[in-house]
């Protein structure tokens, strides 16, 4: 019962997060209409940075589809690209940069430069992709 | 006695199938397989014409539009080349199996990163780096390298 009601708790502490990740804070817009300037170099190539806004992580653990795992075992027999695991990647890289480019937006930058990309396997299959970077205001 | 012979016989091509059989499979087809993938990705990279890539951190001329490129790829090695280099690491020196691997899975990757500037109309990448990670199945039985490319696309 104990058990149940806290994992009920962590559900719903969960849902408020993601709620909050999910939507910007000011305007309250969609995601996808933030528009960030992001580089991996030190500057915004032909613009000059005005004001820094300090460091920004976005990250995101991903746990592999079993299914996707045992087809991957049969793709092993010939070796090659797992074409499966490439897109999923993708796709959480892709996540965590847009929990880069929220963390960026709340802050009030509209670039991140010297973006990073850093990966690290959690025990039990688990990876998790992190992006960091610095947010500026440039003009 | 003839069906004893006969039936030793079988169980001996049996054991064999079972054992053999899959790696050689795994020999034959991957060799195949991955001689085609390697021919078709030089053709491409050859289509490609002039590099468009730099690990060079200032652009060469002025800019009027950047942004953030990524790809990746995962690769593994077939159960050949992982028995093989299996087998290698015991005696030491250079794993040929994973070495091939590994150099092609950073060709596709620089090559998809080069198709993907193109295609979002950007002239050149600047500050391209490689990044290589390990990826584990959750048994830990098939290990895969992740490679990942990215750079800042710049429109001059």
């Amino acid at each position: 019962m104990a058990s149940e009601s806290t994992g009920l708790m962590t559900a719903l502490l969960n849902k408020s997060l993601l709620s909050q990740l999910a939507m910007p804070p000011a305007e309250g817009q969609p995601v996808q209409t933030i528009e960030m300037l992001m580089s991996n170099t030190e500057t915004i190539p032909g613009q000059s940075i005005i004001q820094m806004m300090g460091v920004v992580t976005g990250s995101t653990v991903r746990a592999k589809h079993i299914g996707k795992d045992i087809l991957a075992g049969f793709k092993n027999i010939v070796g090659g690209e797992l074409k499966g695991y490439t897109e999923l990647l993708q796709e959480a890289r892709a996540q965590a940069l847009q929990r880069l480019v929220m963390e960026a937006h709340s802050r009030g930058a509209n670039a991140i430069v010297n973006i990073r990309f850093a990966t690290s396997a959690i025990a039990g299959g688990a990876a998790e992709l992190m992006a960091y970077g610095t947010a500026v205001v440039v003009g | 006695m003839q069906q004893d012979e006969a039936d030793l016989l079988l169980s001996v091509g049996l054991f064999l199938f079972v054992t053999v059989g899959p790696l050689l499979f795994s020999w034959i087809f991957g060799n195949i397989y991955q001689k085609k993938k390697q021919e078709e990705l030089g053709v491409r990279v050859k289509a490609f014409g002039t590099d468009n890539l730099t690990t060079l951190k200032t652009p060469p001329a002025q800019v009027s539009a950047s942004g953030l490129l990524s790809a990746n790829i995962i690769m593994s090695v077939s159960w050949w080349q992982k028995l093989v280099g299996g087998l290698k690491t015991i005696f030491g020196g250079q794993v040929e199996t994973w070495d091939r691997v590994l150099a092609w899975a950073r060709k596709e990757a620089l090559q998809r990163l080069r198709e993907q500037a193109r295609a979002k109309g950007f002239d050149n990448v600047i500050n391209v780096r490689l990044d290589t990670s390990e990826i584990q199945s959750s048994k830990g039985r098939n290990t895969a390298i992740e490679i990942l490319a990215y750079g800042t696309g710049i429109k001059t």
